[in-house]
């Protein structure tokens, strides 16, 4: 008898880990799916335009990948897709679609550079901290006319966020047009900041510096903070049913105030590291479109952190890549812009996924 | 800065180009308020105005007409809103991320069209493209001041405002309007009567390409005839915005379109006035935040006075 049960509850076990398995595969399956179809749709779109697609690619992943210094430039500029891609994840957690992201990364790295230029005599130990401190608040307060909107007057976030956006965007144009232009800058930007705020480098020769790292570290304290804290899980539950959630006596209004300023703070914070160690001062129009990257990052991540990473090494990578393809090959760069567009068309339909999961559970089962 | 005249900036002309700064606003709105009555919020206005206006430019040069490229606008509208339906109503993928990703693919698309087929960056003008003429109105362009404001627009200008009373008689005095609408409110009771909800969606989003071709087209092809890199500039996000101070009736939300149009002619005319244009470029989207602010306080008191009335439905349907 106790045998009999013991049996049971193995073979119950047993199939609980083979449904796992099947889950996991199908998922994998869909994503392979899905990254040819975009590919094979990029490369159409080439083809028919007159150009080599295998040749275009070649070069995208020669520039890429195509050796040590240049696969550090492409984890540098993952930095940002990294950071880009959990701020609108935690949003969107909370089913908050913050398409505000582009406006919020310009203010933040606006508030972080006022901070590095301004002071001058600080240890570096400290100057870098505050610059950071001051992107995460930049980018993070943004959110607060939204954040009234809806929750005072209930108006969705969607329009107001992508108001914002060009809001921002003109208001650090003038900023660096006027109050804080630097005649000596290249193109129109504030002034250079310190050197006591500029972040370390890891390696000679390329341009990734401890942002990186910074990076990383978000990835495993988000990952924490959404899936093993309290405020977390009442995050989570809110975003899947508001109702739900408020019927329970969760802190709705809470969850959203917080998801909003946590995923404006990011990517200021995004910003940020993009001003002190990359750029070194504040330009206009520096980000081209980081924002809404970290929109398809989530997207096609499905808003888990750790997905997040090889999302955004692959945008990262095409980012890099598109350059040198131009300059080889001759094909515009905004082909990745078609390439990236498709994958997050696709990642949202249910179908794919539903059919493979189907095949695949005739062999693992 | 100090010395602005009000009535140098407020002259007829200023009014004259809000019209024209409406029209491709109320050309999104009225294709938005279809897909909005089926129930889909149509996110990807934006995107599809965008591609509108480069095939216009593209059209018009091919075929060396302003109507051609209409055409042609037309055409890469509509099939870029069959995908988007497609996708929605086939392969189940949210509305919201579909269009979403539409707007990025689009400014992708036009972008890489522009380098690989026309061979230029940022920006494509040339002495080929041909555009609208103006239409001077006989009789009313001799009225002193109406007829400076009414007459020698473009075409598509006064198609824009008779389409705001098409689509107006389409959805509240025709029977396929009358379905259309009962597909965005009771779905349910839609499908019981008959009425087949899936082609309804699809009719709401092809509609809205049309649309969006026609705003794309007056974007490129009759004020200025050129094609630039993203040149709808949030107009797409504007008329959802209409739209929701509208509650989806056209009239209402033409009003608002009206109101960003004046916005956006405002803009353009301070900068004259040496008033830095960063900062007067804002106007036009800070309008819309206000627009969006208005509506929501109308909102609330429509509501609370409907409340002491003793009203039980207070959502009652928006015609």
């Amino acid at each position: 008898m106790v045998l009999k049960k013991e049996l049971m509850n193995k073979k119950q076990n047993n199939h609980a880990w083979r449904e796992k398995l099947t889950n996991i595969l199908a998922q994998f399956a869909n994503y392979l799916l899905i990254l040819i179809i975009a590919l094979v749709i990029g490369a159409l779109v080439m083809y028919l335009s007159g150009r080599d697609p295998i040749s275009a690619y070649g070069a995208l992943w020669e520039g890429a990948f195509g050796n040590g210094y240049r696969f550090a430039d492409t984890l540098d500029r993952s930095t940002i897709m990294i950071l880009a891609g959990i701020a609108g994840s935690i949003a969107f957690r909370t089913n908050i679609i913050n398409l505000g992201l582009e406006g919020q990364l310009y203010i933040g790295a606006f508030t972080a550079a006022w901070v590095g230029f301004t002071f001058t005599n600080l240890p570096s130990i400290v100057h870098i901290p505050l610059c950071i401190i001051a992107g995460i608040l930049g980018g993070a307060l943004w959110t607060l006319p939204v954040l009234y909107l809806k929750l005072r007057w209930k108006i969705p976030e969607l329009v107001p966020t992508l108001m914002l956006n060009y809001i921002a965007i003109r208001l650090t144009d003038y900023l660096i047009a006027f109050p804080f232009r630097d005649p000596t800058a290249p193109m129109a930007g504030s002034p250079l900041v310190a050197a006591s705020a500029r972040l370390p480098k890891l390696i000679k020769g390329s341009t990734i510096n401890i942002g990186f790292i910074i990076a990383i570290v978000l990835i495993f304290i988000s990952y924490w903070f959404i899936f093993k804290t309290k405020v977390g899980y009442e995050m989570r539950m809110v975003g899947l049913n508001q109702d739900f959630a408020a019927a329970a006596g969760l802190p709705v209004k809470k969850s959203i105030i917080l998801a909003m300023l946590m995923s404006g703070g990011i990517i200021g914070l995004g910003g940020a590291l993009m001003i002190l160690g990359f750029f070194g001062r504040f330009l206009g129009g520096f980000s081209s479109g980081y924002g809404w990257d970290g929109f398809m990052i989530a997207i096609v991540a499905q808003n888990h952190p750790f997905a997040v990473f090889p999302a955004a090494l692959f945008f990262g990578a095409l980012a890099n890549g598109a350059l040198t393809m131009q300059s080889v090959t001759g094909v515009p760069q905004a082909v990745v812009a078609m390439v990236k567009g498709t994958l997050v068309l696709f990642v949202t339909v249910k179908i794919f996924l539903e059919n493979i999961r189907k095949g695949l559970k005739k062999w693992v089962m | 800065m100090g010395n602005v005249d009000l009535r140098s900036i407020l002259t007829i002309a200023l009014f004259a180009s809000a019209l024209r700064m409406a029209t491709p606003i109320i050309f999104a709105t009225m294709g938005g308020i279809f897909s909005s009555h089926t129930g889909i919020f149509n996110v990807g206005l934006e995107g599809m105005m965008l591609i509108g206006s480069f095939f216009a430019v593209y059209g018009s040069v091919q075929t060396g007409s302003a109507y051609g490229g209409l055409l042609y606008a037309i055409i890469a509208c509509l099939v870029v809103s069959l995908l988007f339906a497609v996708l929605h109503l086939e392969l189940k993928a949210n509305p919201i991320i579909v269009g979403l990703a539409l707007n990025i693919f689009a400014v992708g698309m036009t972008n890489y069209l522009l380098t690989a087929l026309l061979e230029v960056y940022g920006v494509y003008k040339t002495d080929l493209i041909v555009g609208f003429n103006e239409l001077e109105i006989p009789l009313i362009n001799q009225i002193p001041i109406l007829g400076k404001l009414i007459s020698g627009h473009f075409p598509l200008v006064y198609f824009s405002f008779v389409s705001v009373y098409i689509v107006y008689l389409i959805l509240y005095k025709t029977p396929f309007g009358f379905h259309l609408r009962a597909v965005g409110e009771k779905i349910d009771a839609a499908e019981s009567i008959g009425v087949n909800t899936k082609k309804m969606k699809y009719y709401g989003l092809l509609v809205s390409g049309l649309f969006c071709a026609f705003g794309g087209t007056f974007l490129s092809l009759s004020y200025l005839t050129l094609f630039s890199e993203e040149m709808t500039a949030g107009r797409g996000w504007l008329a959802l915005a209409a739209i929701n101070f509208g509650r989806m009736r056209p009239v209402p939300s033409l009003m608002a379109c009206l109101v960003f149009g004046f916005a956006d002619a405002l803009a353009v005319r301070l900068q004259q006035f040496g008033l830095p244009s960063q900062v007067v470029l804002m106007l036009p989207y800070i309008m819309t935040v206000i627009v969006l602010f208005i509506s929501a306080i109308i909102a609330e008191r429509r509501k609370k006075s409907s409340l002491k009335k003793g009203e039980e439905d207070v959502e009652f349907s928006p015609s």
